[in-house]
């Protein structure tokens, strides 16, 4: 595997005070090996979602750091972390998170717009992501108007728009039957073989099992090989 | 996709909220453009029939108030309390010219209309009129009417018809030319005539006073006042405080379509809250988009900015329409009659002004709601159900 994209530091994040205080991370050092297809894995409420907002800079730690592509993340303004998130991290969430107002299109082209694409090549390249996912005919359909697989693949062509160095994808298939999820997992499958860096979290053990590095999290902690030994 | 195209999908997804929430601040401007609109016109209606009136200093009775005021530059009825003793004294004055007007109301198919008793020479050259019709009376007391041109046009006469006054057939003699002022809405009778119509023998309204020097109009008042017992009020007198009531009479008009505006910028704060806590989920969404802050905040402003814009647009239209429209039946009022032959004042610049108010009044509006969608955090908007 070669060097990281991505390298967490000691991230700790806590909320709350005094009695309600929890701490949802207590220290991850993680490395995302480039091009690797790595799975976080772990009970529900240990912490993996948190780890995903701070891998994506969409929530700032009480201490720690991630560095991507050389940047660390947490030094940068408001508006700086903005464009990072809009250029070198792809989001993909649980339940689609399609803005409902606007077509499978300009789903696409509103991520497109707001890394500074201008609008006509908004509009080819939309064309070009919703054909890579195979929905090159549901362009002009509403959320609405698709299946969960499909709204999954338009989010997942949403999340590839701007070409990031990074997926992040927080439980993609955790509200598909499986037909909807081996449609999903057929265009990882794609990206993967394509080099393409995706970051999933997920329970479950069939995709956990495809992953080429598996992080286990459990209390807010990365779990070692030897320590899952022990806590199996 | 382009910012703008966004602000539009969003406002038309709710197309009744957006509806309503627009028709508030239309009606708000449309009352406010109405009210500026009307009484712009009533200001420059007073102003151009000050002007007409020739005269630089006009004596009413005793005690004459503002509404007498306002009542010789509107054409309405008026007490006739000076006398022919106190007119002739008046007319003794060398230095100026005194006409005596005798100003009373009448009906024509049941519409109110202002009858005017004039000396009719000296009223002719003093008022520098035209006829466009027919003739003139022929000698100081001759039976019969010269209407002027808005009258006549209204009711359909011409030279030769029959007007009913207060019981009596009277001929049409001629049709003035249009003066453009309340002039037009007249029916002039010899003042003997209309003296005795009315029953007002020997008594007249008003006398209007032109003096030959500009710079004596102070004098001529004085030798007025020593002359007869006499309220006397130079033009521009009674012009400013004419002005000065139209004026009040605007304002208050203006602040109660102020308080609509009000209204309905809350109504904008009330649906632009509501768009941040329905589409919380997709600020977040946005933010890790790469949306920024400032993005946010810029896109919710606009959003409310645009109500404003349309509304004010539409309210600046309406309002228009309403002052154009509403001008002929304001001036069924007795007190606004004089307004049926004026233009409402449709300034451009006052409806730019009005259009670009509604925008900043939406803008303003919308400060707060944009703030607090500015202020979301990522992960709090995105878990949000």
């Amino acid at each position: 595997m070669s060097d990281p994209v991505m390298t967490a530091k000691g991230l700790v994040k806590e909320y709350g005070k005094g009695a309600t205080l929890v701490k949802a991370l207590r220290g991850v050092d993680l490395d995302i090996p480039r091009g690797s297809f790595t799975c976080i894995v772990g009970p529900s409420g240990h912490g993996k979602s948190t780890l995903m907002h701070l891998l994506g800079g969409l929530d700032h730690p009480t201490s720690g750091t991630v560095i991507i592509d050389g940047q660390e993340m947490f030094r940068l303004g408001n508006k700086e972390l903005a464009a990072l998130r809009a250029n070198k991290i792809g989001f993909v969430f649980q339940f689609f998170n399609l803005l409902q107002s606007l077509t499978a299109r300009e789903n696409i082209e509103t991520a497109l717009m707001l890394a500074g694409v201008s609008e006509k090549e908004q509009k080819t390249r939309a064309k070009d992501l919703l054909d890579i996912v195979g929905l090159g005919e549901k362009a002009d359909a509403k959320p609405g108007q698709l299946s969960g697989g499909q709204q999954q693949r338009v989010a997942i062509a949403r999340a590839l728009a701007n070409d990031p160095p990074v997926l992040l994808m927080d439980e993609p298939t955790g509200n598909l039957d499986s037909e909807a999820e081996a449609e999903v997992m057929k265009v990882l499958e794609n990206l993967k073989q394509q080099g393409k860096t995706v970051v999933f979290v997920t329970h479950s053990h069939e995709i956990a099992a495809r992953a080429d590095n598996l992080v286990h999290v459990r209390d807010g902690q990365i779990q070692l090989p030897h320590d899952l030994k022990i806590a199996s | 996709m382009t910012p703008s195209k966004l602000v539009f999908k969003n406002l038309t997804r709710r197309k009744g909220r957006f509806l309503f929430t627009l028709l508030g601040i239309m009606i708000g401007m449309a009352s406010f453009v109405t009210f500026m609109a009307l009484g712009g016109s009533l200001k420059s209606q007073i102003e151009k029939e000050s002007a007409a009136l020739g005269a630089n200093l006009v004596v009413t009775p005793k005690g004459s108030c503002a509404y007498e005021q306002v009542s010789i530059l509107t054409g309405e009825q008026l007490p006739t309390n000076i006398t022919r003793d106190e007119v002739a004294a008046i007319r003794s004055i060398d230095g100026m010219q005194a006409i005596p007007y005798l100003a009373e109301r009448s009906a024509i198919d049941n519409r109110p209309v202002s009858v005017m008793g004039i000396l009719p020479e000296e009223t002719r050259v003093f008022k520098k009129w035209n006829l466009a019709q027919g003739g003139y009376f022929p000698a100081e007391d001759s039976e019969g009417v010269v209407l002027g041109a808005v009258l006549a046009e209204q009711f359909g006469l011409l030279p030769g018809s029959d007007v009913r006054i207060r019981g009596a057939n009277l001929k049409v003699l001629g049709i003035l030319e249009e003066t453009g002022g309340k002039d037009d809405l007249t029916v002039f009778l010899s003042l003997p005539v209309a003296q005795n119509l009315y029953e007002q023998i020997d008594l007249v309204s008003y006398v209007a006073v032109r003096v030959d020097r500009l710079d004596e109009v102070e004098l001529y008042a004085n030798k007025i006042k020593d002359k007869v017992s006499l309220g006397v009020v130079s033009d521009k007198q009674m012009r400013s405080s004419v002005l000065a009531i139209v004026g009040t009479v605007n304002m208050t008009l203006q602040l109660i379509a102020a308080v609509a505006i009000l209204a309905a910028a809350f109504g904008i704060v009330n649906t632009m809250m509501t768009a941040t806590y329905e589409r919380k989920r997709e600020i977040g969404i946005l933010q890790a988009m790469g949306a920024t802050r400032y993005g946010v905040f810029r896109l919710f402003l606009i959003e409310s900015g645009i109500y404003g814009l349309i509304g004010g647009i539409g309210g600046a239209v309406l309002g228009g329409l309403a002052a154009v429209f509403a001008t002929p039946y304001i001036s069924q009022n007795a007190a606004t009659s004089f307004v049926k032959g004026s233009q409402s004042s449709l300034d451009p610049i006052m409806f730019a002004g009005a259009i670009l108010f509604s925008t900043l009044v939406a803008m303003v509006a919308g400060l707060y709601p944009a703030i607090k969608a500015s202020k979301l955090s990522p992960v709090e908007a995105i878990s949000y159900e």
